[in-house]
């Protein structure tokens, strides 16, 4: 595919005609940064590091309507994903891009969820490699990631100084470029090759990593481990490990009815680490501390998931190690598994 | 600074008693400056316990937080004492928890630590981005002295202690079985400078202040679950049948949700912080707890966690009480 170049002055220019779609990118809240909805190409920060919440959201809204309901009456109004819109969401790192693809395999394996995967075919995802890797805790080359990884992309552009190198890299892509062609130029000769440098580069820079080989094969038989108790005696059974962790995806699913009758069926991210998790009607809890909780987040991503999918769910974003308040470290917990006897 | 050795050799006399099952401290973190609870059960994993500035955890909050399974049939409960290591703002958490009556004081052997104040992590990895390996932080003098790749670092204590040190009036602590250093006196007292623009303000701006904070939450819950006053069994958050609040994140029902935490902390919260520390979205709700104790102070001339024999602000009354407020 042909390799294009975006001068960083016409940022605005193409900022302001992926307006025309809804158009999600960056943007600083105090010092957080966020992925919002932006209507002033002005409110873009693309100088990050990374997000602090991942733009998952976007595909897999933190509470979102399913159907609205009247008490008494067999009417529903179903939602419609279509209204929403074509959406660009420009600028997320490659991690988070491979992390929706990751979290597409369960959305559409034994029941085809119509919410979510009508929001993926509805948008483009335009990444920014990560020249720098953003965070200490980045470790997205032990899980088959790169700072300049392309899976689950639909473009990629890498900050070459002065300019980005824009690649397109599917059809979704190629037609995002076609939208945007009179802001693109053609890329110096060279700059592909200068790209696979910097990339070596930077995968060079990431300083953590885990060898993940054999730990799904292993885990079920550490499920007595006292490694367990020991990893999560500090956790505090909050949900920042989930909530912002770009592949964890697990939602409950409630009726809100407001003192007229008037209600929504919504179904909203909920997380394993929450006590009321895993409770049942009867009262029992299967997972009733937070030893088979954090027993069960471990093994959803290192186990579970890449049985029934082949795939790891974690991309070594580091998040989950960058805001625990308690300095529960993934990287740390796997360490012991390897170690386990 | 107490002394580490000190401090590990009152450790393992602690676990090696008949009558204390666990002793909660810090150990290092698994990278960067970083430190984090220990729980240690037996004199040899004593060794890995530390104190230094970065020992920012409120310990309290683990009081409360243990999980208790039931006894099988047959079996005693274990009511042998936990053993906690407390800064001053820590333990008044626990001086709070025992006015409420949480449990018994006899539970607890409590090893105060006279804190010099702790860091904030932000403002370290602020000044040192991307330091990876396990370093240390130290205060001598009126410098912190951070150790790492084999380098030493000074930083005047100003730029790096957290704000909430700098007007601590209770550094050493207030409850104790066992002080583990001399006492220090108080850096500085509380004006609330930090909060008198925000409370200047016309109610519409606080409104756009906080309609801005809140809609960046994402009800991860670690505010509370953080908070070692936000201890009841049955949370209001989690009850489906009646559900008091909802799940559904949205400006509505996170104002909700920050409003009632902060009234339930009215007359109660110790002003450790932690809160606002763990955010992940760095909303200010010390802002909020803070114009609370400022009002609770002022009214009532009470501080909460500072004394066991003081009732709980709000199951009191006194005459002169000021109620010009009551319709």
């Amino acid at each position: 595919m042909a390799l294009k170049k975006l001068s960083k002055e016409k940022m605005g220019e193409v900022l302001g005609e992926l307006s025309k779609f809804r158009l999600v990118a960056p943007a600083k809240s105090d010092e957080v940064v966020v992925f919002k909805q932006i209507g002033d190409p002005q409110e873009a920060f693309l100088d990050y590091g990374n997000s602090t919440v991942p733009p998952k959201k976007f595909a897999f809204p933190q509470t979102e309507t399913l159907f609205r309901f009247m008490v008494g009456s067999p009417e529903l109004k179903e939602k419609n994903v279509e209204e929403e819109g074509t959406t660009v969401i420009f600028g997320l790192r490659p991690c988070d891009a491979r992390a929706m693809a990751i979290v597409d395999k369960l959305f559409s394996w034994d029941f085809d969820d119509p919410y979510y995967l009508k929001r993926r075919e509805l948008t483009t995802l335009v990444g920014m490699a990560c020249v720098e890797p953003p965070s200490v805790n980045c470790f997205c080359t032990s899980l088959q990631g790169s700072p300049f990884g392309t899976e689950g992309l639909d473009m990629l552009l890498t900050d070459m100084g002065d300019y980005y190198l824009v690649q397109s890299l599917t059809e979704k892509g190629e037609k995002l470029a076609e939208t945007l062609s009179s802001q693109l130029e053609e890329a110096p000769a060279g700059d592909e090759k200068k790209a696979e440098e910097m990339a070596r580069e930077s995968e060079g820079r990431i300083r953590r990593s885990i060898s993940t080989a054999g730990i799904p094969e292993k885990l079920p038989g550490l499920w007595e481990n006292e490694l367990w108790k020991r990893v999560s005696a500090a956790c505090l059974g909050c949900g920042i490990c989930t909530f912002l962790c770009p592949t964890c995806h697990c939602f409950d699913i409630q009726d809100e009815v407001d003192e007229g009758g008037e209600g929504r069926r919504c179904r909203m991210w909920d997380s394993c680490m929450f006590e009321e998790y895993t409770l049942h009607a009867s009262g029992h809890n299967p997972r009733p501390t937070r030893r088979e909780r954090t027993r069960n987040r471990i093994n959803h991503k290192y186990s579970y998931y890449p049985n029934r999918f082949g795939v790891i769910a974690c991309v070594g974003c580091g998040r989950c190690i960058n805001l625990c308040p308690v300095n529960i470290d993934i990287l740390d917990i796997l360490d012991q598994v390897v170690d386990a006897q | 600074m107490v002394d580490v050795n000190k401090l590990r050799e009152k450790a393992k006399e602690v676990v090696s008693r008949d009558d204390v099952r666990l002793l909660i401290g810090y150990r290092p973190g698994t990278y960067g400056f970083r430190a984090r609870p220990a729980f240690v059960q037996g004199p040899d994993e004593a060794d890995e316990l530390i104190f230094t500035p970065a020992c920012v955890n409120n310990l309290a909050t683990y009081i409360t937080l243990e999980e208790k399974l039931p006894v099988p049939r047959g079996q005693e409960p274990d009511l042998r004492k936990v053993a906690v290591m407390v800064k001053g703002c820590d333990s008044r958490a626990l001086v709070q928890q025992m006015e409420e009556k949480a449990y018994d004081r006899d539970r607890i052997l409590v090893l105060g630590i006279p804190c010099t104040g702790v860091v904030d992590m932000a403002k370290v990895e602020a000044k040192f981005p991307g330091v990876l390996q396990r370093g240390e932080i130290a205060l001598e003098g009126d410098r912190f002295v951070l150790s790492f790749n084999g380098s030493k670092e000074e930083v005047p204590r100003e730029e790096l202690v957290a704000d909430k040190c700098l007007r601590c009036r209770y550094p050493t602590p207030l409850v104790y079985d066992e002080l583990l250093d001399e006492a220090v006196e108080r850096f500085a007292d509380d004006d609330y400078s930090d909060i008198a623009e925000l409370e200047k303000r016309a109610a519409a701006e606080k409104w756009a202040y906080w309609e801005e904070k809140f809609s960046r939450c994402i009800r991860c819950y670690s505010c509370r679950n953080v908070c070692p006053m936000c201890y009841c069994e049955d949370c209001v958050l989690d009850r489906l049948q009646p559900q008091w609040m909802r799940r559904s994140v949205d400006i509505s029902e996170n104002t909700a949700y920050h409003v009632s935490r902060a009234y339930h902390l009215a007359g109660r919260c110790i002003q450790c912080g932690e809160c606002q520390r763990v955010c992940p979205v760095d909303i200010p709700l010390m802002e909020l707890n803070r114009k609370f104790y400022k009002d609770v102070e002022e009214l009532y001339d009470y501080e909460p966690g500072t004394s066991v024999e003081n009732p709980p602000l709000l199951s009191t009354f006194k005459v002169d009480d000021r109620e010009d407020f009551i319709l």
